[in-house]
This record gives structure tokens, sequence and C-alpha cells, in this order.
């Protein structure tokens, strides 16, 4: 266990550990389907791509933004969430399995993030954070922040 | 295009159940995970949970994407009905603010309405409008106690 975070040990410029996903594959865009309901061909069906001359399906945005709660909350408990809101900035096309070594930045999601504000609101000592989840090349998918809620 | 007359349109109420397997399988989902035992315990174990502080169970926190998808019969006849033009639609922006917990058996109401519809010129093509949907979404409890608000910003490019 690391140190429990509170609110007077967590200061303003502090960072969020650097989370990396693992790459991104069809089967976990599938699973995440099917946990969402949300299956809209664009997530897994390369012959509905193609109609709009896409040449690959693209991950859901949610779950980009799923990986970056999960970031979140492998760091700040979730019983401390209290806001969560982000932008999509870009698509993500998942790893292709044959030319793996050649495609798995693109589907590797790292999610960054920093303490920008400490603040009293609701009877309640909170932090402000900015969040950004980019892919291994660097192209940047989400941006966002959260506020916690800190012992 | 979007119809602008739309704003301040009121989407019928839908429910949904919050049943423990499936806050297990979208944990799992968000988590790339094949099984239960790979995720964080407080959302599989009543045991594990209570011990972190937690009621129950609780979701992970964007959970209740699946409430308006399983639930409301999907977004996209909300989508038709406001002339959004779906091979041009990105999600632009999703924002929840948290205010109760949510636990398994909580039987969850949503209803969403078009708080504001706006245009905004493309910075690469000057002249061509982006178009801008904005819906806040407002889940309440069996009690009636407001869970969680969400707001969701759709933009046809």
């Amino acid at each position: 266990m690391t140190k429990a975070i509170t609110y007077n040990n967590i200061n303003v410029g502090d960072a969020m550990p650097a989370f990396t996903s693992d790459p991104v594959t069809r089967t976990h865009m599938v699973r995440y389907a099917g946990a969402s309901g949300d299956f809209n061909p664009l997530h897994h069906d390369e012959t509905f791509v193609k109609i709009f001359g896409m040449p690959l399906v693209i991950s859901h945005g949610m779950l980009i933004m799923g990986i970056t709660g999960r970031a979140i909350t492998e760091w700040i408990d979730d019983k401390y969430i209290r806001k969560f809101g982000v932008r999509f900035s870009g698509m993500t096309e998942p790893v292709d399995l044959h030319d793996f070594e050649n495609t798995k930045q693109r589907a590797t999601i790292t999610v960054t993030g920093k303490v920008v504000e400490k603040f009293e609101e609701a009877g309640e000592k909170r932090i402000r954070c900015e969040i950004q989840a980019a892919d291994g090349l660097g192209a940047v998918k989400i941006t966002g922040t959260f506020v916690a809620a800190l012992p | 295009m979007a119809d602008k007359t739309k704003i301040g349109t009121e989407f019928p109420p839908y429910t949904f159940e919050v049943e423990k397997g499936k806050i297990a399988e979208f944990a799992m989902a968000i988590s790339q995970k094949e099984s239960k035992d790979q995720v964080k315990p407080i959302y599989w174990n009543a045991a594990a949970a209570k011990a972190a502080g937690y009621g129950d169970i609780v979701p992970s926190p964007t959970f209740q994407t699946c409430f308006a998808l399983w639930g409301g019969g999907g977004l996209m006849p909300m989508l038709q009905s406001l002339g959004i033009n779906l091979v041009r639609l990105l999600h632009g922006e999703e924002e929840y603010e948290y205010l109760n917990p949510i636990h398994p058996g909580d039987i969850m109401t949503g209803q969403s309405k078009v708080v504001s519809m706006y245009d905004k010129e493309k910075k690469d093509k000057p002249g061509k409008l982006m178009e801008f949907t904005v819906l806040e979404t407002e889940i309440k409890n069996q009690r009636g106690e407001l869970v969680i608000r969400a707001r969701t910003t759709l933009v046809e490019r």
C-alpha cells in the first residue's frame, strides 16, 4: 500500500502517477460494447466502417474515458471522486495482432495528470486535477479534469 | 443538421436496475481484464467493499453510461428525433457529477433534456460550421435521491 493521500499532504503541482493501459484490442472493444450496451458497428465491424472509407474500426471514446477513470481510481479511492469530465480530441484505433509491434503504440493509452487547485466546497476539502490521455505516439485522446474530496 | 427548435426538449425517463454482475462486467471491460478477480474487489466483493469504507459494492466511475444504453433503448432514437446527422456525429465531451453512491439492487431513473444547441465556425475551414448539442441527464435512485448529473456534448462536424 502506498501512503494514503490526504488534503494536507498533497500540493498544487503534484503529479498523479502515470498509468499505462494494455494495447487496446478488438476483443477489449467487443467486451466494452457488451458491458456498456453501445453496439455502434463503428466499434466492431470493419465491413461497416469501410462504407465510410475508414480503414479500421475505432474504439468507443467512452472506453478511453473508462480507462482514464481507472487511472484516477488507482490513485484516489472511488468514494472520493466528486466530478469527472473529459473532452474527446482524437480517435483510437486498436492494435493489429498480425502486426503487433508496429501498431501497439497507437493503441496504448497513457494517462497523466496533476493537481491544479486545492479548495473548499460543500463543506469538503477538495482538489481539482487536470488529466490527459494520449497514445504511445503522443496523440492526445482526452483532456479533462476531476475533482476529489480528500480526508 | 440538428433542429434547433428542439432546445428544451425533455426525453421520456428510462429505468435501469443495477445488478452486481453488470458492475463486475463493466469494471472488467474498462480494466481490460478477463475475470473479476483481476479488478478492484470493491467492484464485485461486498465484504471487501464494506471493509474499504463503502456501503456495498460500487460501480466504476463511468458505469452510468450503460443506464441509457441498456435501459433507455439506446441513444439513437433520441438523436434521430433531434435531427442529428449520425454520420457526422462525434462525442465531444462527457462530464459527471457524483452526488450519492450507487449499489447493487438500486433502481436508477434517468431523464435527459436538451439544454443548448449552437454552432461554431471550424478553425481550419472558415465559413463551415460545426454544430453542438448539449444534453443534461439527471439520474435518481429508487428513493428519489439525485445520484449523478451528467452532461454530454455531441458534435456534428
